[in-house]
């Protein structure tokens, strides 16, 4: 699941568009819009928010094999002009002085800047920053449940020393549209990277089935989660595995026979 | 392709920082504090990261020489280690690195001055007896050479040092830098090698082995000591024909006569790098192979280690002599 993190309607707008995501109607917390494979957060103004939406977010995905994250929004700076798209390479919290870096796994042609996350509204432009109000509290949260390498921000410059675009919803909306497809291919590699870890994860039907054919010891689980995983990663069929352990009734039996599969199977290296 | 560059603020204006960041020019430049705030948090994926590593530059405040593990190094008395860079350019699966650490940034330490120091200081305290350094424990000595000029700066260090000797332990090729200095007898080059099947299978980015062969050739008609290291022999249903092709095809090139030192090891980790990295890379054959544990250290079976160990030895035998060989003890 790649979950988009913004904390207005008006930076959402144009992802859930793109993407048609559809406003789930079960949850009040936080407006929440799915698709394939994605959702889409508003999490409200503010660090707090941010941490709180994602923790809240991530427990309702808890069976989801991998979770990326994009947090995606509009941030100050000095100089640069409104509507550069960039991408967060280190963010600090202004409060605590903590510096947190997501991993910079996709590729791109992206500008990278670092972004301090304030506590209030500031008008005081930096010279080697963007600022904004929600990273460091999004990054804070969406890292105990991924790694960094999943865990994303883009930022867009809404307002700088010359021109402030402030509270205009309408033109924050604008600024976000207009790098849309930038944003896609940053989300398109993203999710190419939560699929390779996603794919190596036991589906959660193959793996019940399994644990129904007998009584399993938790040190056994352990021992059969790598065995299984490893033979659904070498492309062993699992319903044809499953019909065989069927004939085996204990567990040690199970484990016995799949571990003679996997020996054979791994001495061609 | 390397994605970023981290770099510590104190170091900004060291120069082979500059000269660092002048090849690394294109690429995003991010200052840290300390290069523990991106190498060591927890929430990291060593497999990811691997596809698009940054480089680290920082600096290595202490414990630049380490004492050597017990068992590393060809049996002498006085055995330590150091670490000029972090992680690797390459990618062998069977390599410990990728349990050892969160990350797979490559870290690089600038201030050669100070272990160069702690170099001069421990061979002193064993005056008059010969101590070796090894590099190439967290990571390979040579490969990224063009980078870290590693060795202008450490050949001349150790050849000033009367009793200490230094091995570089590489599967790289870049010996480029070595061939321009005068052979140092107490400095020595190892070569790594694994035979063909494993290297196709888990050496990923290690050059071909006659690439490597070629190398160490040149090394050794420059007057340069050098070593053989076949270690970890990994098991497979062919190990013993690809060993015996692997021989052949090194002393068809390399004369026996002129090796420093031999040396030989079966496959093996601590159980938590196994663990870990066996995490990392659920579909790898090489971690589904059947392995005992013994003394905190995962291995093959004690029979099969031991047929490995024996064929291995006996075709070894068949072209070096026998002084030149050092087996890998690591059974308490
Ligand atoms: S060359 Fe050595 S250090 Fe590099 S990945 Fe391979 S085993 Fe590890």
């Amino acid at each position: 699941m790649l979950i988009w993190v913004c904390a207005l309607h008006c930076e959402a707008g144009p992802v859930i568009d793109y993407y048609r995501l559809k406003k789930s109607h079960e949850v009040r917390a936080f407006d929440v819009y799915h698709g394939d494979d994605m959702l889409c957060i508003v999490t409200g103004i503010g660090k707090l928010a941010s941490a709180a939406a994602c923790a809240w977010v991530a427990a309702r995905c808890e069976r989801e094999a991998a979770l990326a994250w994009i947090n995606l929004g509009v941030a100050g700076a000095a100089e640069h002009e409104l509507g550069t798209l960039f991408v967060i390479n280190k963010i600090v919290d202004a409060e605590t002085g903590q510096s947190y870096y997501p991993a910079p796994a996709v590729t791109t042609s992206l500008a990278a800047s670092a972004c301090l996350t304030l506590s209030l509204p500031s008008d005081e432009y930096r010279e080697d920053t963007l600022f904004d109000m929600e990273a460091s509290g999004f990054i804070y949260s969406a890292l105990r449940f991924s790694s960094a390498e999943l865990t994303q921000s883009l930022k867009i410059i809404s307002d700088n020393r010359r021109q402030q675009t402030g509270k205009n919803r309408q033109r924050v909306s604008e600024l976000v549209q207009a790098q849309i497809e930038s944003i896609d291919r940053q989300a398109a590699g993203l999710l190419r990277l939560k699929q390779q870890v996603a794919a190596l994860e036991i589906p959660a039907d193959s793996w019940q089935q399994l644990l129904s054919l007998a009584h399993f010891s938790q040190t056994q689980r352990n021992r059969l989660r790598v065995l299984w995983r490893y033979l659904g990663n070498r492309e062993f069929e699992s319903q044809a595995l499953l019909r065989q352990l069927a004939a085996h009734n204990t567990a040690s039996a199970i484990i016995a026979t799949l571990e003679q599969i996997s020996y054979r199977d791994s001495e061609e290296l | 392709m390397v994605s970023c560059v981290y770099i510590e603020s104190a170091v900004r204006d060291h120069p082979r920082a500059s000269q660092l960041l002048q090849r690394l020019r294109k690429l995003p430049l991010v200052e840290i504090d300390h290069y523990g705030e991106v190498f060591n948090p927890r929430a990291q994926n060593f497999r990811l990261q691997k596809q698009n590593p940054a480089i680290i530059i920082a600096h290595k405040n202490k414990g630049q020489v380490l004492a050597a593990p017990e068992g590393y190094g060809l049996g002498g008395e006085h055995n330590y280690y150091f670490s000029h860079m972090l992680n690797c350019l390459y990618d062998c699966r069977y390599c410990f690195l990728q349990g050892m650490y969160q990350s797979a940034h490559q870290v690089l330490f600038v201030n050669y001055e100070d272990f160069g120091e702690q170099i001069r200081q421990t061979a002193a305290r064993h005056a008059h007896k010969p101590v070796w350094f090894y590099s190439g424990y967290d990571c390979d000595s040579l490969a990224n050479e063009p980078m870290t000029r590693f060795t202008e700066y450490f050949i001349p260090l150790v050849k000033s040092i009367d009793n200490a000797w230094m091995e570089l332990r590489t599967k790289s090729t870049q010996v480029r830098s070595m061939l321009k200095q005068e052979p140092v007898n107490n400095i020595v080059t190892a070569f790594s090698f694994s035979d063909a099947v494993s290297h196709a299978r888990l050496e990923h980015g290690v050059p071909s082995i006659e690439k490597r062969i070629n190398a160490m050739s040149r090394l050794i008609d420059a007057g340069w000591p050098v070593g053989l290291r076949f270690d970890p022999v990994v098991y497979h249903r062919n190990y013993q024909s690809a060993f015996v092709d692997l021989l052949e095809q090194i002393f068809n090139r390399i004369d026996a006569q002129k090796l420093h030192s031999v040396s030989l090891g079966s496959f093996r980790l601590t159980r938590d790098h196994f663990r870990s990295i066996s995490r990392l890379y659920p579909e790898e054959p090489l971690f589904a192979q059947n392995m005992n544990l013994d003394n905190g250290i995962i291995s093959y079976p004690l029979d099969r280690e031991r047929e490995m160990i024996d064929f291995c030895e006996t075709q070894l035998m068949n072209h070096i002599p026998a002084q030149t060989y050092h087996p890998c003890e690591w059974h308490g």
